[in-house]
């Protein structure tokens, strides 16, 4: 009995030092920023996946994209070299919380929980759900009302999904908006909701689901790219992005990829 | 002199009493069995003797030399009472070969590690003490391929190997099948010509009656009754003694 | 064809990663899990509570969970120090915490997790083996040391192949696992080309990869179990 009080309190003494350096949290130095940090890194680590045409691997084995590109130009903005990260999407608030990346920046949907869970910039592409199913029944198919009976396979915790479910629509959850695609390609599921960017794509003449196709819009959404909470690199992305936008720099590249700026 | 000699020796687990002060010698040459029913304290006598235990009082000696004094019993190091127990051999009621080596390496393992001579020295008498228990066809068997009493007499080997002086025996024949305890007895009897000082635990009443000098019936921890065959077997003083040797001949 | 080639040369590539997990976990928690036991089998009570406390952590967590904790966890728990702005030392010597590498983490995660299910291999195998090998070999003069490495150990190599080829097969499929922390090894590979080609066969080409290994090795422990079927223990 003695032994379990002492450690009790041995725990309750430890947050208790840790409770008194919260108090006297002014008289201590302020923290290293975040732009200090990545800085000092030299390199500001991107957390991507491989996503045409936001981030993917070209001939050369080099990332590109619109997103890679915006990256390295804010990373030359900043004076640090640029390093991309392919990380496992579910970890993606963990990966930057603990430091292993500086942000996220791979067509990211702003939604509440990437609001909740990090320091989101300006939106700078828009993008919108749309229901991909085989071309040749797509004139059956004019508006939500009319789907009701059909299956759709959705990226499980995408927007897509989030718009379906919304919308009352039967759905399945698979890993990938391109695994989506597959089930309709195979004929497991009716129809599938995935953004726009990915459906231009990877549908139609001359891609390899060239008898899928699309004709309704679900919803439309936005991309930002998502820094640690507290992060002062928000403010900086956000203002050298105004200043692409003004000289038509980032006009171009959404050009370039077939995208629509915010 | 005596090569053995026991006094006071007293053990006790928990609260039991096992061993209530033993005291007895043995001379050279000579071959004690202790007999009486389970639970008298004989095999603890025996691990007693080989350090398998501690006796918390009393002493042992070995040709006069003192070499467990329970009174400084935790002082002793590790290295000492491995030194001391080399005095003795001990057979075990259960063989306790090593299984992954075979007959020869059972019996010059321990030489080897304790850099008993070159390794032709150990393996010439290593094989000499095979063919002394009979087994020479067999030196590169594995014991697995070995019968209850072919491994018995190699475990004999195994313990003269190391030239004990008592050689110990715990109940040698008891995990044997009836028809092989034969085999086992006659090398025992053997070394008994061969002037080997050694200690029989044994439930062999004809094998103690014929082969022992002395006889020491146990009861209850303590020496009930010691003297030769005839004293013992002819004419016990003892009223328990009488009731054991009864109740044994009675299972014939 | 072409593709084929190119599938095939990007999943060795994962396979790679793959066996170099496997073979960095096995050489360090072999030797690691026997220390474990020891400590497991301690006669000093503390040390035996601690150790197999650990144990339970390690062996009632999923190795997922201990990936996630080891690699993000020292970023994390920096930067909680951090915030709290206190110049203690414990508090400052979390503060300056760093992550280690990812292949690190894995290999620390790994290492750890089979070292202690190696623990516990190894403790039934040693508590298997009779009383009566160590008093046999006491009586011979042998020292604690000697009576292990000369007797016991043998024997209780031969009694754990079975349970221990069983966790090593485990360990080479568990090492699907480090694509959690973004370690790029053969299913990571075969999902990269679902996520970029929308191809699904590489995904299950990986299986040949798997059963090919996996096959060898328990080729390699029936040679082993025959090679010690000379004795019974």
């Amino acid at each position: 009995m003695k032994k379990v009080l002492s450690i009790i309190l041995a725990v309750a003494m430890l947050f208790s030092f840790a409770a008194c350096g919260n108090t006297t949290d002014n008289d201590v130095e302020t923290t290293v920023t975040d732009s200090a940090y990545v800085a000092d890194n030299g390199k500001l680590v991107v957390g991507i996946t491989e996503y045409a045409p936001m981030d993917f691997l070209d001939e050369n084995g080099e990332w590109t994209g619109f997103d890679a590109e915006f990256a390295t130009l804010f990373a030359e903005d900043l004076g640090v070299e640029v390093e991309f990260k392919v990380i496992e999407w579910d970890n993606k608030f963990l990966e930057l919380e603990a430091k292993a990346i500086d942000c996220i920046w791979n067509g990211m949907t702003i939604t509440d929980e990437v609001n909740l869970n990090t320091s989101c910039s300006d939106a700078y592409v828009k993008n919108a759900q749309v229901v991909v199913m085989a071309a040749d029944k797509l004139a059956n198919y004019a508006d939500v009302a009319s789907m009701a009976d059909l299956t759709f396979a959705v990226e499980s915790g995408s927007a897509g999904e989030a718009v379906a479910l919304d919308n009352g629509l039967t759905t399945v959850g698979v890993t990938a908006q391109s695994d989506a695609l597959l089930e309709v390609a195979s004929g497991s599921a009716d129809a599938c909701v995935i953004d726009i960017t990915m459906a231009n794509a990877m549908t139609g003449e001359g891609t390899s689901y060239a008898d899928l196709g699309y004709a309704v819009e679900l919803a439309t959404e936005e991309y930002g790219v998502g820094f640690r909470k507290d992060s002062d690199l928000t403010a900086k992305l956000n203002t050298f992005m105004a200043a692409l936008k003004d000289d038509g720099t980032l006009q171009t590249l959404a050009d370039k990829y077939e995208l629509t700026l915010a | 002199m005596a090569v053995l000699e026991v006094n006071n020796l007293k053990k006790s687990f928990d609260r039991t009493e096992v061993l209530k002060d033993i005291s007895f010698s043995l001379e050279k040459g000579e071959v004690l069995s202790i007999i009486g029913s389970s639970g008298s304290g004989k095999t603890t006598l025996l691990r007693c003797l080989n350090f398998l235990e501690r006796a918390e009082k009393g002493t042992i000696a070995v040709n006069g030399k003192e070499i467990f004094n329970g009174e400084n019993l935790k002082k002793t190091p590790e290295s000492v009472i491995r030194e001391n127990r080399l005095h003795f051999g001990l057979v075990f009621q259960s063989f306790n070969l090593f299984p992954q080596y075979t007959v020869l390496q059972n019996i010059t393992l321990a030489p080897t590690l304790l850099k008993r001579g070159t390794p032709e020295e150990i393996e010439e008498k290593a094989k000499s003490l095979i063919a002394r228990v009979g087994l020479t066809e067999k030196t590169d068997f594995y014991p697995c391929q070995l019968s209850g009493g072919q491994q018995q007499r190699v475990a004999i080997a195994r313990a003269l190997a190391l030239t004990p002086d008592v050689l110990c025996f715990d109940e040698p024949t008891s995990a044997l099948d009836p028809e092989l305890t034969g085999e086992v007895l006659k090398v025992i009897r053997d070394l008994k010509n061969g002037d080997c000082t050694m200690i029989v635990v044994t439930h062999e009443m004809e094998f103690a009656k014929s082969v022992s000098d002395k006889i020491m019936f146990m009861a209850d921890g303590v020496i009930e009754e010691m003297g030769t065959p005839e004293e013992v077997f002819g004419n016990p003083k003892s009223e328990k003694t009488r009731a054991f040797l009864n109740s044994s001949l009675e299972q014939f | 064809m072409d593709q084929f080639l190119r599938v095939t040369g990007n999943l060795l590539e994962g396979f790679g990663m793959t066996l170099q997990i496997f073979a960095i976990t096995l050489a360090f928690a072999l030797p690691l899990g026997l220390i474990i036991s020891f400590g497991s089998m301690s006669k000093f009570p503390p040390l035996r509570w601690l150790v197999k406390t650990f144990v339970w952590i390690i062996r009632g967590t999923p190795l997922m969970l201990q990936l996630i904790v080891i690699y993000y966890g020292p970023g994390l728990a920096a930067k909680w120090a951090q915030s709290l702005g206190s110049s203690f030392f414990l508090i400052d010597w979390i503060a300056s915490w760093t992550l280690m590498e990812r292949f690190t983490a894995v290999a620390v995660s790994f290492v750890i997790n089979y070292a202690c299910y190696f623990s516990e291999i190894y403790r039934g195998g040693i508590e298997s083996i009779s009383k009566g090998q160590y008093e046999a070999g006491q009586v011979l003069g042998m020292t604690k040391t000697q009576i292990f490495f000369k007797v016991v150990l043998l024997q209780v190599v031969k009694r754990i192949i079975p349970p221990m080829s069983n966790e090593i097969i485990t360990l080479v499929k568990d090492t699907s696992l480090a694509r959690t922390i973004a370690v790029y090894e053969v299913i990571w590979q075969a999902q990269a080309f679902i996520k970029r080609d929308g191809l699904l066969w590489p995904l299950f080409y990986t299986a040949v990869f798997y059963l090919v290994f996996s096959g060898i090795l328990t080729l390699l422990f029936n040679y082993i179990e025959k090679k010690m079927s000379y004795f019974r223990s």
